[in-house]
């Protein structure tokens, strides 16, 4: 018999709006729009539910947005102001469970307090105790939803948006999702849900009625999950900080934004350059690159590149950083910032390859070797390879 | 007084004086859904929540549903926990809190929603529990409230539980037993400002029976866990059984009696002590 899991789902709907309202008593049962103000074609980034209730979405062009809900209050993104926002909002979950998972300043927190029922009692009295000590303690209203999994948990808090509890007992998952909206199923792609509603499948409950071979039928080796998805089957774990993949992560921030194809390259090269170091100071290989791309109008991209066998040499890693930034740009519009990611990381193996000529080989790495040492010596910018893209 | 053999589990009929005079009581615990009855061994090793309460109605004849209290009575939920429920098992279910404790503005329309939702249980309801916070004292403000909320309840089996000592006064009973709304005895810690022990009767069709456990010293701690730590002694339950709950059950025609000292399945214990007790004296006196 499986053992009962217990996933609290805690959701700050609009959470920069809900900080910037909390510093901001005047914003309060105003509509407020977040979005970057200096940008010609900015992108709202958040919006209070009155300007949502008016037609504002995120991603939608400021311009447009003012123009449908006039009333708004818009203010620029503040991200350090939410960073420590959410940091303070994970520390009042900590003190109910050490396992939670969240994001990087979405409002979003999964608790697993399975288990914790002899200290802190029925799992239902920890969801009200913690939602009414992180809003008289932060003043923020976050919703609550306690359910076996993941998945129906954050259904449930999709539910009752923006604010409100929901409780899905052990047993009930099929039962709660079969009469609800597809729109609420996580993980299902627009072109997933056009393709069902040509089937004339528009509930959770017609999608559960499909067999595995039906599902297979339509959408290949994706019908697996659309079937355990729409039985709201989900033992995917909350994943504590320290549990995640361990990942080297390089930031950069554009003194002037820019959308200079070679400044962009030359940044994404020195970053690349930079995770290079760090993984032979480590002993250590990465099996994939990812580049975060975020746009002066607030809207942001990420591309990855990937390769089979572990690297950790500038040459290969500026390769994938910079195939990285051809999938990523894809738009005209100015960049503000952006973060270099090695990840899938692997202690380097100390045992030679076969079937490449160890000389240059051993030559790459002396000079690699040579070169990491006048670094650390004479600065990152001291020395750096000819063929390699030039930082403005 | 004699004990009626086609009755559930954990029921007794008490029969008064006068042969026509009768009290069915009935013995159960506040919720049923508590990992921790598995870890103590009321429930079997592995239970699940979903198989709980088909287990509990194996020992009992009544329930107090507590998950009302944290959201909303919904109807389609509650009849399917009744279809799934054992026949005999009649529940009483808690007044949810943004009404009584977390009073939002549209409280009036949440009311309305909830007799809806408990509309469900149908004849198996056996009582509304308005629990009411320990600081809701006797203001004209809060009488407005109650009445204007009982109001709204009209027509519904209710039962009033005060926490506050400002309530125990003979204007409130009398207005309780007016309205046809049942006072809930509480058994508690001996403690200044909390609602005393008593054994009044407002409404002759229900009384109403919740024994908090007597933890002095865990009262005041935020934690539950804590607070609800307490094992009634065959004594205490004893001496209950011989005082309150003659005075009770011959002034009622029925009767419901929930242990919500839950920790380490203290409850289902002590609610089947009680239980034995109660047919004990009910074969005593048969």
């Amino acid at each position: 018999m499986n053992r009962n899991r217990f996933i609290l789902h805690l959701n700050v709907a609009d959470f920069a709006v809900a900080v910037e309202r909390v510093v901001d008593l005047t914003l309060r049962e105003k509509p407020v729009i977040v979005a970057p103000l200096q940008a010609a074609r900015a992108a709202v980034y958040d919006m209070s539910e009155e300007a949502y209730r008016d037609g504002v979405r995120k991603g939608m062009l400021l311009n447009r947005a003012t123009r449908m809900c006039r009333k708004a209050r818009v203010l620029p993104p503040r991200f350090e102001l939410y960073r420590k926002a959410m940091g303070s909002f994970v520390n009042e979950a900590r003190s109910y469970s050490p396992v939670l998972e969240y994001g990087a300043e979405d409002g979003h927190l999964y608790l697993d307090i399975t288990g914790t029922h002899r200290l802190f009692g029925t799992p239902p009295d920890v969801g009200w105790r913690l939602h009414r000590q992180i809003r008289s303690k932060l003043e923020i209203d976050p919703i609550w939803s306690l359910a076996g999994s993941k998945l129906v948990a954050k259904i449930g808090s999709r539910l009752v948006k923006p604010v409100g509890e929901y409780i899905v007992a052990d047993g009930e998952e099929q039962r709660f999702l079969a009469p609800l909206s597809l729109n609420l199923l996580p993980g299902l792609s627009s072109v997933e849900r056009q393709r069902l509603g040509q089937f004339n499948i528009v509930r959770i409950g017609e999608l559960a009625s499909l067999s595995r071979v039906q599902l297979h039928g339509v959408f290949g080796r994706r019908g697996e999950s659309l079937f355990a998805l729409s039985r709201g089957i989900d033992d995917s774990t909350v994943r504590p900080e320290e549990d995640r993949p361990p990942r080297l992560v390089r930031d950069h921030i554009f003194s002037n934004d820019c959308a200079d194809r070679s400044v962009l390259k030359g940044v994404v090269g020195a970053l690349a350059v930079q995770l290079g170091m760090e993984l032979r100071s480590t002993r250590m290989e990465a099996r994939r690159v990812g580049l975060r791309l975020n746009y002066t109008d607030g809207t942001s991209v990420s591309r990855q590149a990937s390769v089979r066998r572990g690297i950790a040499d500038d040459d290969s890693l500026l390769g994938l950083a910079l195939t990285a930034l051809e999938r990523g740009l894809t738009r005209r519009t100015r960049v503000r910032s952006c973060r270099l990611i090695g990840d899938r990381l692997h202690p380097r193996s100390p045992q030679l390859r076969l079937f490449t000529d160890p000389t240059t080989e051993q030559k790459k790495e002396h000079l690699l070797a040579a070169m990491d040492r006048i670094r650390q010596r004479f600065g990152r910018e001291a020395i750096r390879m000819g063929s390699h893209p030039v930082l403005h | 007084m004699r004990k009626d053999r086609t009755l559930g589990p954990a029921t007794a009929l008490i029969r008064g004086e006068q042969s026509e005079s009768s009290c069915l009581v009935m013995t159960g615990t506040s919720g049923y859904s508590y990992l921790e009855w598995v870890d103590s061994g009321f429930y079997p090793p592995g239970t699940r929540s979903a198989a709980m309460l088909s287990l509990y109605g194996r020992s009992f004849s009544v329930v107090e549903l507590n998950y009302t209290w944290y959201q909303m009575a919904r109807s389609d939920v509650l009849a399917r926990m009744l279809a799934a429920a054992p026949a005999h098992i009649v529940f009483a279910a808690k007044l949810t809190r943004t009404v009584t404790h977390e009073r939002e503005e549209d409280w009036r329309e949440q009311v309305q929603r909830y007799r809806q939702g408990i509309g469900a249980l149908g004849k198996r309801l056996a009582a509304i529990l308005v629990q009411l916070p320990p600081d809701f004292d006797r203001t004209v403000s809060n009488r407005h409230f109650l009445a204007e909320l009982l109001d709204y309840l009209q027509g519904m089996p209710v039962a009033v539980e005060f926490r506050h000592a400002s309530w125990a006064v003979d204007t409130v009973f009398a207005e309780l037993e007016r309205r046809q709304v049942t006072l809930v005895s509480v058994d508690e810690p001996d403690l200044p400002g909390l609602f005393p022990r008593l054994d009044v009767v407002t409404n002759p069709a229900l009384f109403y029976v919740r024994f908090h456990g007597r933890n002095e010293k865990g009262w005041k701690n935020g934690n539950m866990q804590k607070k609800f730590d307490y094992d009634y002694s065959e004594q205490e339950l004893h001496q209950w059984c011989e005082h309150e709950l003659g005075s009770l059950s011959s002034r009622s025609r029925r009767g419901i009696i929930f242990f919500n000292n839950h920790v380490r399945a203290q409850a289902p214990r002590n609610a089947l002590l009680l239980d034995s007790l109660i047919r004990k004296k009910v074969g005593r006196s048969g």
